[in-house]
């Protein structure tokens, strides 16, 4: 070999040593970021940037902010008509001062904060709620969570096409907006505490907004009134990027911002978490016990500070049996009671899911104002109960019960679950088969009644018991999967929406959980909990059982970015 | 060559319309489940209104081959349609994503090339040396760790425990491509060389063959008779001819590569193409899988014409001319 080519022969493997080398060469820089200490206020630990995993949402804009990673965006950059505080869910102002409704429940008014803006200086009007209710009402749109304003007089009438205006919506004048409802709804003033349901600038939705000459569209860098603004468009799958709004018409937030840094794996944000750079990741599962070993677990399981940095506190979401109150087998409510004694929550919650959910005791979960430790009658395993109650039923061991198809859609893991649920039912003798279809399909099976026993998730809108009781058990409504009809249930769902008093309302709210519970409409398996946990510069970092952060009150330590 | 060149690009628009074709008729009603309607608007139970202004406005209503004819006539305008999901524009979705799945491409095929050829060199020029048992260890372990796991291990080492061995001092980034603490190209580095590891085994063990296949053969020794150094017998006769199969690897792999590495990029947090359509697949967003393969298959055809056309260049008896067929 020539000294020339071995000298060729050693650039190129220096060359592809070098490269394999700038993984031990590459050193970290400083964070330029957040790290003067912030500038606002004397607390010496304001500032600094929190940096927050989320999922690539699927939208951030308030039109269709449908999921948890979107809303969890939308509500640092928007500030709907009320607010919830963090720990307690209580109703709290935010862009409205205040507010009443008429005797009936049907009537609200709404006093908007004068004086408030939104990120580019426009004022908030009330104009401005009814250009943004509109806009999600408006079928061209496409919105998924126009839902939230099925109850607001002239809705049906903008979904059919057949206007232009939610009739029910009046802008009286500045900061005075009326809302007309169809029927009473006494818990309406938490539907408006829905991020989606925010003001929106007119003119940014419909001309985007200028960044460094670019008109970027308002969905990728959305205007809001909230606490935190966009600082740059999202960047998608990678970032979303929001910083402290100084001219926020509330107190300001103690952090300069957060960066929202969106992954697609659970594991990688876990390990950038154990990195150092993230602020906050979820738990993959089987990690949870050395997570509260490493880190200290929060005393109410919501508040994160240094030593007591893993949240494991319930959220406001369920996971249910459905059955069809319509088949022939199941519409006998001893049948169903038996079914539902004869499932095993607390090995499903240990078994599949580590213990990262809580054995469900009724379909409304802990957390929602009204919450009852037996709200299910039937909620609980017992399988001497069962064989009893299906002896009642007239199937003695099983016997003449046709074979239970346990449906579920496929590729989520639900399999897992049914299997033990199938062996469950197998003890009290009823045999079953798995049937896994595909999610559009099996949606379809449940919408046309072609299913037997079938699985569905639900969480919570607002933190409301009616968000559990009105939509899964209304017999008209859409989301009545299990298509449980009882007369009294649906004329005390009506009361309730028009009872006023708050106490009396949520009593009313018990009685009817308890009603549907007796007849074991569907089987309430398991509530779902926090699995996340916070780097110990985080402080007062409070996670919310539906799951949205408190960007706005906590602080870091060290005020400073995570290097 | 240049007739070569307009034939294989006329070949390639047949390929491109079946192409087309078949993820149509894939995506007919009762080939694949799930109602595009309930894509669209999710679980949330809808009215029978606003369910027929949603068919309407997809051109769902339409037969399959209207459809067909649509989308062609949209794909010619430079429209892949909307996502169901995103309600964006599948072209600025994909537009978004290709550049990133290209960086990462090509960078790791640089390393692919460096690493692969360069072992697959030192290992048959030194035959039976202890660089080449060392590269015939190194492929063999690499060819079969998951690509998943290497990744996972490089995260955890460069990103955790280098970092704590050095406190805080030496690092790379674990993920993404871009933060507050890294200049960007360092966080190309893992990815890149995650996803080009499998293949840089298998390059340096076809180079290996290839080299000591040539280095066997008669017009080399003839040339060493002529007295040629042994470097220009290695690089002008042996290597030339042993690259053939190599570049066609190279080439077909950087082509996998363009399709994005789903792994990899799932693992990396990285916003390329084929996470987008893994995504999309599952969340059956049907104009999203299509447009993401259109522009794949597209990608795939250009690679291999351009493989293919430099073969004339490795070996002068490969020849297109029309006089050849």
């Amino acid at each position: 070999m020539t000294e020339k080519f071995r000298k060729a022969v050693a650039v190129a493997l220096s060359l592809a040593l070098a490269l394999s080398m700038l993984g031990v060469a590459g050193c970290s820089t400083a964070s330029d970021e957040g790290g003067d200490g912030g500038d606002g206020g004397d607390n010496a630990n304001m500032g600094g940037t929190f940096n927050f995993y989320i999922n690539e949402p699927a939208f951030i804009d308030p039109v269709n902010l449908q999921e948890s990673e979107g809303t969890q965006v939308g509500q640092a950059v928007f500030d709907s008509l009320v607010g919830f505080d963090y720990l307690t869910s209580e109703i709290e102002p935010a862009a409205a001062a205040t507010w009443e409704a008429t005797e009936e429940a049907k009537v609200w008014t709404f006093n908007l904060v004068e004086g408030a803006t939104f990120h580019n200086g426009d004022p908030v009007t009330a104009a401005d709620f009814k250009y943004a209710w509109e806009r999600i009402c408006n079928p061209e749109n496409e919105s998924e969570i126009s839902y939230h304003l099925a109850s607001v007089l002239g809705y049906d009438a903008m979904q059919a096409g057949e206007a232009t205006e939610l009739e029910g919506v009046k802008a009286i004048d500045d900061y005075t907006l009326e809302v007309t409802l169809t029927e009473s709804f006494a818990d309406f003033e938490y539907v408006v505490g829905h991020p989606a349901l925010a003001p929106v600038p007119q003119d940014a939705v419909e001309n985007g907004t200028d960044v460094d000459g670019t008109m970027v569209a308002f969905g990728e860098m959305p205007i809001g009134n909230g606490p935190f603004m966009m600082s740059e468009p999202w960047a998608h799958d990678q970032y979303i990027k929001v910083a402290r709004n100084d001219d926020y018409y509330g107190t300001p937030a103690n952090i300069d911002g957060v960066d929202f840094r969106i992954f697609a794996d659970q594991d990688t944000a876990f390990l950038e978490f154990q990195a150092g750079n993230i602020d906050m990741a979820s738990i993959p599962v089987g990690q949870i016990q050395s997570t509260v070993e490493q880190y200290g677990e929060s005393p109410d399981g919501y508040t994160a500070n240094a030593g007591e940095q893993t949240l494991l506190g319930g959220e406001l979401a369920i996971y249910y049996l459905l059955m069809n109150n319509t088949n022939e087998t199941l519409k006998d409510p001893n049948v169903r009671a038996a079914l539902s004694l004869a499932v095993n929550r607390e090995q499903i919650a240990e078994k599949i899911f580590e213990g990262t959910r809580i054995p469900a005791t009724g379909i409304v979960p802990p957390g929602i104002v009204g919450f009852q430790e037996d709200g299910f009658e039937y909620s609980k395993y017992d399988v001497e109960a069962a064989k009893a109650m299906l002896a009642e039923a007239g199937y003695p061991d099983g016997e003449g019960l046709p074979k239970i198809a346990l449906e579920y859609n496929t590729g989520s893991g639900h399999e897992d679950i049914l299997a033990l649920v199938a062996d469950d039912f197998a003890a009290i003798g009823i045999e079953t088969e798995l049937l896994g279809t595909e999610w559009g399909e099996y949606l379809d099976k449940l919408t046309e009644k072609t299913y037997m026993v079938g699985r569905l998730g639900w969480i919570a809108d607002y933190p409301i018991m009616d968000n559990f009781l009105y939509p899964i058990f209304k017999s008209d409504s859409g989301d009545n999967y299990a298509f449980y009809n009882n007369a009294t249930v649906d004329s005390m769902l009506e009361e309730a929406r028009q009872e006023t008093d708050g106490d009396a309302r949520v009593e009313t709210y018990r009685e009817i959980e308890k009603i549907i519970g007796s007849e074991a409409a569907v089987i309430p398996v398991v509530f779902y909990r926090h699995t996340r946990v916070a780097s110990d510069r985080v402080m007062d970092g409070v996670l919310s059982p539906n799951g949205l952060m408190n960007f706005e009150e906590l602080y870091l330590s060290d005020g400073a970015a995570t290097e | 060559m240049l007739k070569y060149i307009l034939k294989r690009i006329l070949q390639m628009i047949p390929v491109f319309l079946g192409v087309t074709l078949l993820l149509f008729v894939l995506r007919a009603p009762g080939v694949l489940p799930g109602d595009p309607v309930r894509m669209i608007t999710g679980e949330r139970a809808i009215s029978d209104e606003l369910r027929d202004q949603i068919i309407e406005a997809n051109g769902l209503d339409k037969s399959l081959p209207q459809q067909y004819v649509i989308y062609l006539n949209n794909l010619a305008h430079g429209d892949l349609g909307e996502s169901y999901q995103k309600q964006r524009s599948v072209v600025d979705i994909l537009a978004d994503k290709f550049p990133n799945t290209l960086r990462l491409a090509i960078a790791a095929i640089v390393i692919e090339i460096f690493m692969g050829v360069g072992a697959g060199l030192i290992s048959a020029i030194k035959q039976r040396s202890f660089s080449d048992v060392f590269v015939t260890l190194t492929t063999s372990v690499l060819v079969s760790v998951p690509v998943f796991w290497l990744g996972m291990l490089l995260q955890m080492f460069f990103g955790i425990v280098v970092k704590d061995w050095t406190g805080g001092a030496v690092s790379l980034p674990i993920s993404g491509m871009s933060s507050s603490n890294y200049p960007d190209w360092m966080h190309l580095i893992l990815p890149a060389f995650t996803l080009a590891s499998v293949s840089s085994a298998y390059v340096a063990r076809i180079m290996r063959s290839q080299m000591l296949e040539s280095m066997g053969q008669d017009y080399i020794r003839t040339a060493r008779a002529k007295g040629l150094a042994n470097n220009a017998v290695v690089r002008k006769h042996a290597l030339k001819n042993a690259l053939i199969p190599v570049v066609t690897f190279i080439g077909i792999d950087f082509g996998v590569m363009m399709s994005g590495a789903i792994l990899t990029e799932t693992i990396f947090s990285w916003p390329g193409v084929g996470r987008e359509i893994f995504l999309a697949i599952g969340q059956r967003d049907w104009p999203v899988v299509i447009g993401g393969v259109i522009m794949i298959v597209f990608a795939v055809m250009f690679i291999n014409l351009i493989i293919d056309v430099s073969y004339a260049f490795l070996d002068p008896r490969i020849r297109y001319g029309g006089a050849a067929e």
